[in-house]
């Protein structure tokens, strides 16, 4: 008799922990996913800036090509490419922010305004959604989760590589 | 930019009347925050409650314990832990942003009760940590909660990574820097004087590296003063010091923040010989946005806010002669002490509150992005919502 009930004791308690790992691990993709959806909203918005600075008159001819093409590969990357897609677009965009800037139109200026103010924001949603990812993944070492399957089928989170120097 | 008015819940752990960085960070972003037009409320423990503004909502009596080399005063246990659940459940917050929520306090306990967008500021960065950070797989899941950690300095970070494997953006502490710009040179505090602020009886800000110092320093300079401003008993600190040297000391006591900008832009060197525990060193952004030059410890925190010796001299911790050595030379060549001073005032910006709440809120939009608000967490369990369901029956 007390067997059993050490047994059933054992049982409820490893099942509540169960269910903290799933809630915990459900939270953490939950988390994953909103986070890459900022990023990947900031970065949008970064390109479609980057082609309006290679349409205005501050670009030169060459360098508005390198921008243009850029731009084209980093909205169009799969999840695969995206990284190093935006890390070429951070390269283009730091060919044009020289440090004299004081015969820049101010259509021109307003752009680069907008477009530091968007990079800082870039840096910390990359900090926040590669730190997701992170603790996603080593949750996900956990045993108990590998034993009981507690991620279902979502897929295992990707790092995001992203060159920050180049921003 | 965030245009809607948000309803934010601060935590602090500390107790609100006892004087201390992490509170006056506190009390100074709740009071930005209100004047930028957002609803904010501070939970916090408090010793005497009449005392406490508007804003702050009291936890209950702190407890004294010993905690990184000072007394902390905080709060914990299961009547604590009440007050933290009904402030949650009553204040209806689009987040939380939670102050040092590494150690068993009223912070943590909130992360446990709570359950939405949340943001931690980890402040402390010290050697004595380890105890704390020792209980990481506790604190684990409960940190892992905050969907955006900040840290305040370069050192408050690594004991971060180093402890507790996560990572967090840095935020400096703010100041409002244009109290201190308005300074006024004062003719008796203007000469070959070294200033010191700070509770200069506790042994880790480092006032005794300086009196060591200054036999040396007293050669090359033989009319060097040191102008020590703070609370304290100086006849302690003075019986410790070489009798030939006691002339060469003047205390301020207390002073305001005006006589601090104004101490700030008469003095020849601003000395900072702290030894440690400090994790940002408020006080050396105080001084360089005062237009001071800095002469700092090479400890971490300061190191990081000086960027390596770039907006003010770094010397050994714990050296005196290297700090004789470094103050002579700034001594001899005013050029180039105007010149750290120019370039440590321009740096200071990047501490002045307009842009440290500004990369705040920007952590608070990103955290907020899920769209929930702040519940309790218990409120989300399966047999709550079922037993929920069965009372609406």
């Amino acid at each position: 008799m007390r067997n059993i009930l050490i047994g059933a004791l054992l049982l409820l308690v490893s099942l509540w922990y169960l269910s903290f790992l799933a809630a915990r691990l459900d939270r953490l993709h939950h988390r994953v996913e909103t986070s890459w959806a900022n990023l990947d909203s900031l970065l949008q918005r970064r390109a479609a800036i980057a082609l309006e600075i290679a349409r205005s008159d501050f670009a030169d001819p060459a360098s508005a090509l390198i921008l243009t093409s850029a731009a084209y590969q980093a909205r169009e990357a799969g999840v695969q490419e995206r990284s190093s897609a935006e890390s070429a677009l951070s390269g283009a965009l730091s060919l044009l922010l020289v440090d004299d800037q004081s015969d820049v139109s101010t259509a021109a200026h307003l752009l680069l305004e907008e477009l530091k103010l968007l990079t800082a924001k870039i840096r910390i949603a990359i900090a926040i959604h590669t730190d997701a990812v992170s603790s996603t993944q080593m949750v996900r070492r956990k045993v108990g989760i590998r034993i009981f399957r507690l991620a279902g089928t979502a897929p295992l989170p990707l790092t995001y590589e992203f060159e920050f120097d180049a921003l | 930019m965030i245009s809607r008015r948000l309803k934010i819940g601060l935590v602090c752990p500390y107790s609100w009347d006892t004087p201390g960085g992490v509170q006056s960070h506190v009390r100074d972003l709740a009071e930005y925050l209100i004047n930028a037009g957002h609803d904010v409320s501070v939970l916090a423990p408090a010793i005497e409650e009449s005392a406490l503004p508007r804003y702050v909502v009291n936890a209950g009596k702190p407890i004294a314990i010993p905690y990184n080399g000072a007394v902390a005063r905080i709060l914990f246990g299961p009547i604590a832990f009440a007050r933290v659940r009904s402030w949650i459940s009553t204040g209806n917050f689009d987040i939380l942003h939670l102050h040092e929520p590494a150690i068993p306090s009223i912070s943590l306990l909130a992360i446990w009760a709570a359950e939405g967008p949340m943001v931690g500021t980890f402040h402390a960065a010290a050697k004595h940590q380890k105890v704390i950070y020792a209980i990481g797989p506790i604190l684990e899941p409960a940190i892992e909660k905050l969907s955006a950690r900040i840290a305040v300095s370069e050192a408050a970070r690594l004991t971060l990574t180093n402890h507790l494997q996560t990572d967090a953006v840095v935020i400096p502490n703010g100041i409002y820097t244009k109290r201190y710009s308005l300074g006024m040179p004062v003719q008796k505090w203007s000469g070959n004087t070294l200033g010191f602020i700070g509770r200069f009886e506790e042994p880790r800000k480092g006032l005794s590296i300086l009196s060591d110092a200054l036999p040396i320093i007293s050669r090359f300079a033989p009319d060097v003063r040191v102008l020590v401003a703070g609370p304290g008993d100086p006849g302690n600190f003075m019986e410790l010091v070489d009798p030939e040297l006691r002339d060469r000391f003047e205390f301020l006591g207390q002073i305001s923040e005006s006589e601090k900008a104004d101490l700030m832009s008469s003095i020849s060197l601003y000395i900072a010989p702290n030894t440690g525990g400090e994790s940002f060193g408020i006080i050396l952004a105080e001084a360089l946005a005062g237009g001071a030059c800095v002469v700092a410890s090479d400890i971490p925190a300061f190191d990081s806010l000086l960027e390596g010796g770039e907006f003010g001299a770094l010397f050994k911790s714990q050296d005196s002669t290297d700090l004789a050595k470094v103050v002579i030379a700034l001594l001899r060549d005013r050029d180039e002490r105007e010149d750290l001073a120019r370039k440590g005032k321009e740096h200071a910006q990047i501490f002045d509150w307009d842009m440290v709440a500004e990369q705040i809120l920007s952590i608070y939009e990103m955290a907020m992005i899920g769209g929930t608000k702040i519940t309790l967490a218990s409120e989300n369990r399966a047999w709550s919502r079922f037993t929920q369901r069965e009372g609406e029956r």
